[in-house]
């Protein structure tokens, strides 16, 4: 009930800011009957339809509703703090990403996580960490994807990896051609 | 007969070994996404798309729609061995697979989910098949306000067939084409919701969109399930993978019934494989003689599900292919792929490129052939990554979300916009607003307005045109009628219970 009151009043809210942004837009009017703006002015309305049937369902809900035990509405956002804790993480790693460059920031992002949420594992966890980071760089440059060597400092980690690979691909080459 | 030869000639395509490789790795993607816990089929897609840039756009294609109906047979996989529905569509298949492997018949529900999925995924694309060119001759007569009703239509289902609320569908319809919206208007060059953001301008991608609502945001609620503690116990897989011929009687009606269902719903845009399967299952219990078994390890609620979310999958190409109108979450990625590759679906994908879609039609002949084989004798690989710790999964399923946005424009700022949809997605979640309506509109948004300022352009701002030729004047009355279905269905239920009683 209480989400369902805090889900009204914020498309509400959604729906005053969109009409109001919508006003911002420059208006030319050249050619098109309708501009810019009148699809937006059509969606802002369905969304008070659509806030107003959710009223309605609200509505309806009360009156059905016998005077149980509410369902605990706080407690489903008991955890809600983990995430919050993952998603600042994440921001942070997206931060240090193009200055660390790939393969230390994702090792790094990756082993916290994982010292979080697979606890003890130690061994399995640097491991996995850092043979993700270097593998799945190895294996996007092979496919022509972009990822951040890495500024200044912490280049040499990317470099570093594609030289020895490089090097170990010419070794193997050159074997096979002496056959 | 033309089609004929495009049919076989499809068929030359999708046997090249290119696209047999593409095929195999894309039911093989397919069936680990389904089975993985945290990763399903859109979100899988949606990472894959930038890493296809270079490739022939059908081989990628085959690729992504083997991951589609691949993720189909992995998910239930999960759902016998562990209870947890791998993927949405096979939570059916949780309630009496698992009882069975509880009473040591896991390798006969395994079984039956594989081959039922196979027999009613074969049949579903022979529908496919029979239902393309019909339907697309009829698509050539769409011109824009068709096409807008057509849309509209297509949300309407959504909103009313997602989820017991239609008004939270009807609020994340809305929001999603609003997010649409966002960026600068293509007829008038005007800014649109840019808010001096540089990167709005060509607004939000849908790619991110996707990948931060499905893949960072089921990371996000499958780490809260940790942290609460939720456990669940992986049954082993011991005695044979095959089922005694009692079991196969009982289930072969079940699988064509299954298939005929999980069809018609997946042509449906909105209704997907989870719909299909518990209407499966609610038809399935109906017709059994033995309807108190139902809960306790019926195999026709094995059978029956798992060939409806299958036959699904096929159905959802339909549109997808003859209208260029997504059935559902996957295929409206798949429909974000074809913009990307400069292909738009629909009849005169038919007309000037019948090699690519009858050679994407025919190659989920050959997917179905590989899932079966790779689900029955190699199911040990699948049930295997059952045992990888999702503390390891989870953090890596979000690394290969933020390789995923990065590498489509390199621009950091994009991984940002990721993690808001993430966390927009996990409030939803927790909410209860569904997310496939947003994506549907999201990827459609755009088409959508086009087609009603030109239908407008076309009448001079009358807005008859809307209901100015047979196949509007249809979607209309269609949509109306999925309107009103949310309020008409429970007063039919309880008449017909209520006649029931007096009966």
């Amino acid at each position: 009930m209480m989400t369902d009151r805090v889900i009204f009043v914020c498309t509400l809210i959604i729906a005053a800011v969109y009409f109001y942004a919508t006003t911002l837009i420059p208006s030319l009017e050249i050619g098109d009957p309708l501009g810019p703006k009148a699809f937006p002015r059509l969606l802002g309305g369905f969304l008070l339809i659509a806030a107003g049937l959710l009223f309605l369902e609200m509505w309806k809900e009360r009156k059905q509703r016998t005077p149980q035990i509410d369902s605990d509405e706080a407690g489903i956002w008991r955890h809600g703090w983990v995430i919050v804790g993952v998603s600042v993480w994440t921001g942070i790693y997206y931060l240090a990403f193009e200055r660390l460059g790939y393969i230390l920031a994702t090792a790094v992002y990756l082993l916290a996580l994982m010292a979080w949420f697979n606890r003890g594992k130690w061994v399995a966890n640097v491991l996995t960490a850092a043979l993700f980071g270097v593998l799945s760089y190895l294996m996007f440059v092979k496919l022509d994807v972009n990822l951040p060597r890495g500024l200044a400092a912490f280049s040499w980690i990317s470099d570093g990896v594609l030289a020895v690979v490089n090097a170990v691909i010419n070794v193997i080459k050159s074997i096979r051609a002496s056959f | 007969m033309e089609t004929l030869t495009h049919i076989l000639n499809g068929f030359s395509v999708c046997l090249q070994p290119i696209n047999l490789w593409y095929t195999f790795l894309g039911c093989f993607l397919g069936t680990v996404i389904g089975v993985l816990p945290g990763i399903g089929p859109s979100a899988g897609i949606a990472l894959l798309i930038p890493v296809t840039y270079g490739m022939n756009p059908t081989s990628a294609l085959i690729m992504m729609s083997g991951i589609f109906y691949g993720a189909r047979y992995g998910g239930s996989t999960t759902a016998i061995l562990i209870n947890t529905p791998g993927e949405a569509s096979s939570v059916m298949t949780t309630i009496d697979g698992y009882q069975m492997a509880k009473k040591g018949r896991a390798g006969a529900a395994l079984a039956t989910s594989a081959v039922a999925s196979f027999i009613a995924g074969t049949l579903g694309v022979v529908g496919l098949t029979l239902f393309a060119v019909p339907l697309s001759t009829m698509a050539l007569k769409f011109g824009p306000a068709e096409y807008f009703t057509l849309m509209f239509f297509a949300m309407t289902a959504v909103s009313s067939l997602a989820g017991k609320s239609p008004a939270k569908a009807m609020i994340s319809t809305v929001l999603g084409l609003m997010i649409a919206t966002i960026g600068i208007d293509l007829q008038s060059g005007q800014p649109r919701y840019t808010m001096g953001v540089p990167e709005l301008q060509d607004g939000v991608g849908f790619v991110i969109a996707v990948v931060g609502l499905f893949a960072i945001a089921e990371v996000f609620i499958t780490m809260e399930d940790m942290t609460k503690g939720v456990r669940s116990e992986i049954i082993r897989l011991k005695g044979r993978l095959w089922f005694t011929k009692d079991e196969w009687n009982r289930s072969l009606m079940p699988m064509f019934r299954g298939g005929i269902v999980g069809f018609v719903i997946g042509v449906l845009p909105g209704a997907g494989g989870t719909i299909a399967s518990i209407m499966s299952y609610i038809w399935e219990k109906r017709m059994s003689k033995h309807p108190e078994e139902f809960g306790k390890g019926a195999i026709e609620g094995v059978a029956g599900p798992e060939a409806a979310n299958n036959a699904d999958t096929a159905g959802a190409m339909v549109p997808l292919l003859t209208l260029g109108i997504p059935g559902g979450g996957a295929t409206a990625v798949m429909l974000g792929a074809f913009i990307m590759y400069g292909i738009q679906p629909g009849p005169l994908l038919f007309q000037n490129r019948p090699d690519l879609v009858w050679g994407l039609i025919d190659s989920m002949y050959i997917g179905n052939i590989m899932l079966l084989i790779l689900n029955l004798p190699l199911i040990g690989i699948f049930v295997r990554l059952l045992y990888i710790p999702s503390g390891i999964l989870m953090p890596l399923i979000l690394a290969i979300s933020t390789i995923g946005i990065y590498a489509i424009n390199g621009n950091p700022v994009e991984l940002y916009f990721g993690l808001v949809f993430g966390v927009i997605g996990y409030v939803f979640r927790k909410v209860d607003i569904p997310l496939a309506p947003m994506v549907l509109s999201l990827v459609l948004g755009g088409i959508m307005e086009q087609s009603f300022r030109q239908a407008m352009t076309i009448s001079g701002a009358n807005p008859k045109i809307f209901v100015g030729s047979p196949i509007c004047i249809t979607l209309v009355a269609l949509s109306v009628l999925s309107i009103l279905l949310p309020f008409l269905l429970p007063r039919l239920k309880a008449w017909r219970d209520g006649s029931r009683d007096t009966a």
